[in-house]
């Protein structure tokens, strides 16, 4: 069940700095959103507003109508939210099918003493979850990589993990954290692919902060571009490109009247 | 580099198996290992404490006593990554009820499960304070732990029998089973203790184990895979606690005598590198560390007993230079350095080894023997 994310008024400041400036707009259930704007725009934190790590100092976040601002993020995963981080942060020596098996932590039923004598319960939903999690690897092409340390894997790689991680949540948010940053160009069109497929396949809202327009004007229903921490424009990725604001926040006022 | 070690790996393997076609299957998964070697060991140590001199078993069960203490402090400090030195209140706390409960000639089921149950309690409590802190202050606060507890247990000399402390003789070989006193203490150290890490290390596996790898690892990825930080540190604690007061029980059922001293600050010291030495984060590593626990001054004080701070310093030092993830690495750091010799030999011979295989299926091979080794 896709949700839908409404932020209303979101502000947030540190100390004296604006970091965000009374941010609106609305994602529509099923949707693949994209969320752009310069180096320092406010992208990552509006981000965080959203999952929990920032608590917005003014206005509403809602997922599905209730009102989640300041909810803790342990709280929003539990009820359908997942994101990815800009740094993927896997346990590097644990296997790369333990990191995705994380995912499913909410999804495995019993408490710590049913955990310690291995209740029939527990082993049965452990299998299940691991068969879900070899073949959640296997259709995003790290099947190979599975019993392996996730310290051999390339950085790459280790974004499909996480992604994995995050899928096997099962969630009805997707956030992903500028998937494509430090990826060459194939493993570009690798994840294009994989997040249309999601898509396709999975009931999902996907929300994507992202610097490389390629891959937002290739996979996005609808951007929001940031800048200086407040909203520059709404609309479709073709539109926001030649939108003579957007370019001169990107590459700044002489560069906009060059390139017109 | 890669070609040679991988060339290793299966001459390795091959050497190990008579019959080369059942080398696909790894040592440890092979039926009659899996089977056998659990057999094995229990076989074995039902039969230790009847071959044993008095002496002996009575240095395996204080073994048994400290490897469960330690293993506690592995389950808050090991795997969840808090930084606990306040442990050994917890077995003092154990051994106090215990030696009470007794004194009371309460039932000793009932004891027992109040050992459990009292220490949890003031883990929990404890915890619940002191992980909002986060960071160095839970070490802080756990610090206050045995600083507060040994006034404490002179002061409350009702219960404790102040500084002279308590004794309880309540452990005695059935009559008409044949055993000797020590011999029949050893055998509940070993249920008692081999039950607590049983369960303990399932719990260290699968959805608990991953929930405080994260919560070690990094937090903001644990709380965003619905595990909150906070509540999975108060539960690692307050398992510490509860596993430090069977402690505390074993160590009356072995000692039989309690005091205020039982729980100082330097004993907790003692516990914390005796989990380092042995391996933190390791259900093998804390049977070592309790038995360094127990075993270093025992040889120090035949010799002399000043030596006892000195050796187990420079163990430590010698531990965190050269093994880094305590004894219980050493075979597999041993195995390394012995793949790294072969290796290099192999490398001086020219060059003709490197098998024309692709990139992607060296890169995957290749961890697999490396994966032999480890297990």
């Amino acid at each position: 069940m896709a949700a839908q994310l409404a932020l209303q008024d979101v502000s947030l400041q540190f100390g004296g700095i604006k970091v965000l400036r009374e941010v609106s707009f609305t994602v529509e259930p099923g949707s693949i959103f994209g969320l752009v704007g310069p180096n320092g725009a406010g992208k990552t934190s509006l981000f965080n507003c959203i999952s929990g790590h920032y608590t917005p100092t003014s206005g509403t976040v809602r997922i599905d109508g209730n009102e989640v601002q300041g909810a803790r993020p342990a709280t929003l995963a539990r009820h359908g939210l997942a994101r990815t981080f800009q740094h993927p942060a896997l346990q590097l020596h644990a296997t790369v099918l333990e990191n995705v098996l994380l995912g499913a932590h909410t999804r495995l039923p019993g408490g710590a003493l049913e955990w310690s004598v291995r209740t029939p319960r527990t082993r049965r939903a452990e299998k299940e979850l691991r068969a879900e999690a070899l073949e959640l690897l296997e259709r995003n092409e790290l099947g190979w990589a599975a019993h392996l340390p996730a310290d051999e894997l390339s950085h790459g790689l280790h974004k499909g993990v996480e992604l994995c991680r995050a899928l096997l949540m099962k969630p009805q948010l997707l956030l992903l954290d500028e998937p494509a940053a430090g990826l060459p160009h194939a493993e570009v069109e690798h994840l294009i692919a994989t997040v249309r497929r999601l898509r396709a396949e999975d009931d999902i809202t996907v929300v994507i902060v992202e610097h490389h327009m390629g891959l937002i004007a290739a996979l996005t229903d609808h951007v929001v571009v940031l800048d200086n921490g407040a909203k520059l424009m709404e609309g479709t990725a073709a539109e926001a490109q030649s939108d003579p604001r957007v370019i001169e926040a990107y590459i700044g006022k002489d560069g906009a009247d060059d390139a017109a | 580099m890669a070609s040679s070690s991988k060339t290793s790996g299966p001459a390795a393997s091959a050497s190990t198996s008579s019959a080369p076609s059942s080398s696909a299957l790894s040592f440890k998964q092979r039926p009659w290992v899996r089977w056998g070697a659990p057999l094995l060991l229990l076989v074995g140590l039902a039969v230790l404490p009847l071959v044993m001199t008095e002496s002996t078993n009575d240095t395996l069960a204080r073994i048994g006593v400290f490897a469960v203490a330690v293993l506690g402090l592995n389950v808050v400090m090991g795997y969840t990554g808090q930084v606990s030195l306040g442990q050994i209140f917890f077995l003092g706390l154990g051994a106090y009820v215990t030696a009470y409960g007794v004194s009371q000639e309460w039932n000793i089921v009932l004891v027992f499960a109040l050992t459990c149950l009292i220490p949890a309690v003031a883990g929990l409590v404890v915890a619940l304070a002191a992980a909002r802190l986060g960071g160095l202050a839970i070490a802080m606060v756990t610090v206050a732990l045995p600083i507060v507890g040994v006034p404490l247990a002179k002061r409350l000399s009702d219960y404790t029998g102040g500084s002279q402390g308590l004794s309880a003789r309540f452990v005695e070989a059935p009559e008409g089973s044949g055993l000797y006193d020590d011999q029949w203490q050893l055998y509940i150290v070993l249920v008692v203790g081999g039950i607590v890490f049983l369960l303990t290390s399932l719990l260290v596996r699968g959805k608990y184990g991953r929930a405080f790898a994260i919560v070690k690892g990094n937090e903001n990825v644990a709380s965003s895979m619905g595990i909150s930080p906070y509540r999975y540190k108060v539960l690692a604690f307050t398992i510490a606690s509860l596993i430090g007061g069977v402690s505390g029980f074993l160590y009356m059922v072995v000692v039989q005598y309690t005091s205020p001293e039982t729980m100082s600050f330097g004993h907790s010291i003692e516990l914390l590198v005796a989990m380092v030495i042995g391996g933190a984060g390791s259900i093998v590593g804390s049977i070592l560390g309790g038995a360094f626990y127990v075993v270093v001054p025992d040889i120090t004080n035949a010799i002399d007993p000043s030596l006892t701070a000195l050796l187990q310093g420079a163990l430590l030092l010698a531990v965190l230079f050269v093994l880094p993830g305590g004894l219980v690495s050493l075979p597999r750091a041993v195995m390394r350095g012995l793949r790294r010799s072969t290796a290099g030999r192999g490398s001086a011979a020219p060059p003709t080894t490197p098998s024309p295989t692709a990139g992607s299926g060296s890169a995957t091979e290749n961890p697999e023997t490396e994966r032999q080794g480890h297990v």
